[in-house]
């Protein structure tokens, strides 16, 4: 009888240890990049890593470089952190979490001036990149990840 | 040829006969002290016979109940022994089965939840809407699409103004 509650005791309480891990706290990582095509590339940045091919496939350069990056840990799901350069800025808010991930609202700013603004689902599993303005012979890049 | 022992015992049992008990006699250096011997050893098995097989045949019952009694107290003893050594009985086989088919099952009821969202558009990232101030970039054109390798979600905006590469300063 006593086994047989011990084992009860132990399903529930892997049950309920489950639960909590499903929903627990998620880092955004949101940088602004700057791509570029250079004689010697440096290594891409670790954030960018996991979607090195894609950025080099789909944008062409071979030169990822970080000048603007914040990693925000989401706990209620409605934080709002800014990630900026010298010039550029850009500023997310979070309006919520669903199961797949995170309802954000982005605004690129050039300075003062807002450049660009979108409401976007993020997923977990699905990095954003946005393609932003020409810059020099560069292209800046903005890429949300949630790691 | 028997020995004087042999020839003893028969003598005293009654069981030499003929030219043996003459022969036998003969060589008894003192009649009168074996024929008091050999009484008192046949009072002695006359008495021994009486008692034991009185008792003997009294007490069956009990002596028969006795071993019943050692025979199933080691057949007790045999289970319960029996018992210690093989912990793994067929019920407690279920039990221990069944338990760990439920934690398994518990297991990947979360770890299929987690990994599978049921709709692909929970999978990727959504873009709901973008805009640029078509004051700063009148040109400017936007297009989603999914690079389905990563599983990235771009947002691919033409016509931006182009900037100095001063811009691209941490």
């Amino acid at each position: 009888m006593h086994r047989r509650l011990l084992l009860l005791a132990t399903c529930f309480a892997l049950a309920t240890s489950a639960a909590p891990a499903a929903h627990a706290a998620h880092v955004v990582w949101s940088g602004l990049v700057i791509a570029e095509n250079v004689a010697r590339p440096t290594p891409i940045p670790s954030e960018l890593t996991r979607i090195e091919q894609t950025l080099k496939e789909l944008f062409g350069y071979n030169q990822f470089q970080v000048i603007g990056q914040s990693s925000k840990t989401l706990k209620t799901g409605e934080e709002d952190w800014l990630a900026s350069s010298k010039y550029f800025g850009l500023h997310v808010d979070a309006r919520g979490e669903t199961e797949a991930g995170y309802l954000l609202n982005l605004k690129l700013y050039k300075e003062k001036e807002l450049l660009l603004e979108t409401d976007t689902k993020l997923s977990k599993r699905s990095p954003l990149v946005i393609k932003g303005p020409q810059v020099g012979s560069g292209q800046l890049l903005l890429v949300l990840v949630v790691q | 040829m028997k020995t004087f022992e042999e020839k003893w015992t028969a003598w005293v049992d009654g069981k030499l006969t003929g030219k043996d008990l003459v022969e036998f006699e003969a060589s008894l250096s003192d009649r009168a002290s074996a024929e008091a011997e050999r009484r008192d050893v046949q009072k002695l098995g006359a008495l021994l016979k009486k008692e034991l097989g009185a008792q003997t045949l009294s007490n069956a019952d009990f002596f028969s109940h006795q071993i019943r009694e050692r025979i199933q107290r080691e057949i007790a003893a045999q289970d319960r022994h029996g018992e210690r050594f093989t912990w793994w009985t067929i019920r407690r086989l279920t039990w221990a089965g069944a338990t760990s088919l439920a934690i398994f099952v518990i297991c990947a009821v979360f770890v299929i939840r987690d990994k599978s969202p049921s709709q692909q558009s929970q999978y990727l990232t959504q873009i709901l809407n973008a805009r640029v101030d078509p004051a700063v970039s009148p040109n400017a054109t936007i297009t989603m699409f999914e690079a389905k390798e990563d599983k990235v979600t771009v947002l691919w905006v033409e016509g931006l103004q182009s900037l100095p590469a001063d811009y691209a300063a941490k």
